[in-house]
């Protein structure tokens, strides 16, 4: 899934032509249903679904839902970006394990997320664990792919130079590859929670009925679109803050993978 | 393309197929899966109930009308994202104040998940056909459209005062300048629509029991067949592993001939 930073420039000078179209636009909508140019029967103008957002979030029903839609992602995500990292690092590492398991993951990896969803519903139920495994499975490639990639990329003389101080292969596994495909690693465990949160929305839409993405669909049902889209807009909101926090955190805690997570397109 | 070019062409496609020993994983589990649960089941049916229950959704002619709606959703959805994706990222970026303009906007309606866009669509449009189209064109447009404009916005500017030494007309401009910088933005935003475009074909199918394989699912789901969901699970990933295949056929030909420059990474 590609987070690209618009046209990759990151500027911190206010946007202020973008902050006034989006103003325009919403003043347009505002104004079409008001006067009634727009005859769409469901939609909601944009006046309606801020009092929509305060009516839910007088109610406690947005926390609570947003509360869920948060566990089951951070949750999930941690899952595939531990066995991400520990799979990849195996593969990484082994020539031998990836001549005799590439095709596997080959034919794996393509399996469109939500046909998860019904075999996930048979074995599990409506239940949180359905969720997880509609999550875990399809987050777990980018992790995997790009952490043996990361192993792969670092150079061959590094090992030699690890081997010259005697180090074991354990310890050159950690003190040498492990450091050196950081980057990399942060890369798929970034596009890896982008995933997490899509796919939490889609399990909860058709899989478990909780959080957020079943809000959307029971308002759909229930005819309140002021507050579907109100759903709309944090799940939207949602995605951004975590992936802004992820960024965050990764480019103060790895300054040299920074580089690599705000580039062009990941 | 010469003969010799196209041989060498081919070997070097068949170099990066990772061989088909890497597939012992995979038949081994199916062979213990059989082993273990010989039977049909309601959780785990062994791997040859799949089968006979894919020949017998086929003789009860409903898999092919279902498969066929779902790849004409998908396909024309795409075509649709491509045709509107590119034709817009051009425009935005090729102009600065354009892109800075609308820049905002593109990236809060981006945020916005693709498989919400079902509801959104099921409620303003009802549930028909144009529906279907409309909601897998909607979710597949984003990644086509920022990877061409910005793509765009950073054609090498000493390209454009070239383009002006000779005085080339707007047609060859277009063609000789903008088209090879950005032929290969394109083609990686193509890919990464693609997954979200089959995801969101097969959820509109879920959620409206429109026809196709999604629906099918679901159904099988509903009425615990389990083999069935299984079974479907199987061309499902069958059709997710041909189309990205495909896919990287058509780009090998496609970048041989506009090949990525600069700062262009695939990952």
């Amino acid at each position: 899934m590609t987070v690209g930073r618009f046209s990759g420039r990151l500027s911190w000078r206010p946007n202020i032509a973008g902050l006034v179209t989006m103003a325009v636009c919403g003043l347009v909508w505002e104004t079409a249903i008001q006067i009634g140019i727009l005859h769409y029967q469901y939609l909601p103008a944009p006046s309606a679904i801020v009092l929509g957002a305060g009516e839910l979030a007088a109610s406690g029903e947005l926390v609570a839902a947003t509360l869920h839609t948060l566990e089951s992602v951070f949750l999930g995500w941690a899952i595939a970006v531990a066995a991400g990292v520990s799979f990849g690092l195996l593969l990484g590492s082994s020539p031998l394990l990836r001549r005799y398991s590439m095709a596997t993951i080959e034919v794996l990896r393509p399996m469109p997320a939500i046909a998860f969803v019904p075999v996930a519903l048979l074995l599990f139920g409506f239940s949180i664990q359905t969720e997880l495994m509609v999550i875990i499975l399809p987050s777990l490639w980018p992790v995997l792919i790009n952490t043996m990639g990361g192993l792969m990329g670092v150079h061959a003389r590094l090992g030699d130079v690890g081997r010259t101080f005697r180090l074991s292969r354990a310890a050159i596994l950690y003190k040498v590859f492990v450091p050196a495909a950081t980057p990399a690693i942060m890369v798929g465990v970034r596009i890896s929670l982008t995933l997490a949160v899509v796919l939490a929305v889609l399990a909860e839409m058709v899989g478990n009925p909780e959080g957020l993405g079943y809000a959307v669909v029971s308002q759909q049902q229930a005819l309140r679109p002021d507050l579907m889209f109100v759903y709309v807009a944090v799940i939207g909101l949602l995605g951004l803050a975590l992936n802004a926090l992820l960024v965050g955190v990764v480019s103060a805690s790895f300054p040299a993978a920074s580089a690599e997570l705000k580039g062009p397109r990941s | 393309m010469k003969r010799g070019e196209l041989g060498a062409f081919l070997r070097q496609a068949a170099a990066e197929v990772p061989p088909a020993r890497g597939l012992i994983p995979l038949l081994a589990l199916l062979t213990v899966w059989q082993l273990l649960a010989p039977g049909p089941s309601a959780y785990f049916p062994a791997p040859f109930e799949w089968w006979s229950a894919a020949v017998l959704l086929w003789d009860s002619g409903q898999l092919l009308p279902a498969f066929a709606a779902t790849v004409t959703t998908f396909v024309e959805g795409l075509a649709v994202a491509v045709a509107i994706g590119v034709g817009l990222g051009v425009a935005i970026g090729t102009s600065r104040p354009v892109e800075r303009a609308l820049g905002p906007l593109l990236e809060f309606m981006r945020a916005i998940p693709a498989p919400v866009t079902v509801p959104i669509a099921t409620l303003l449009l009802g549930y028909d056909v144009t529906m279907k189209l409309t909601v897998v064109a909607l979710s597949a447009i984003w990644p086509i459209l920022l990877n061409t404009s910005s793509a765009a916005a950073r054609v090498e500017p000493l390209l454009f005062d070239v383009a002006r030494t000779f005085r080339l007309s707007t047609a060859d401009w277009i063609r000789q300048i903008v088209v090879p910088s950005i032929v290969p933005f394109i083609l990686l935003g193509i890919r990464v629509a693609i997954p979200l475009a089959i995801v969101v074909t097969l959820l509109v199918e879920m959620l409206t029991s429109l026809p196709g394989i999604g629906a099918l699912m679901i159904q099988a789901q509903r009425n615990f067949q389990s083999a069935q969901v299984y079974a479907l699970l199987v061309v499902v990933g069958l059709f997710g592993f041909v189309v990205n295949d495909l896919f990287a056929i058509i780009e090998a030909i496609v970048l041989r001939r506009w090949p990525a420059r600069g700062a262009f990474r695939s990952s």
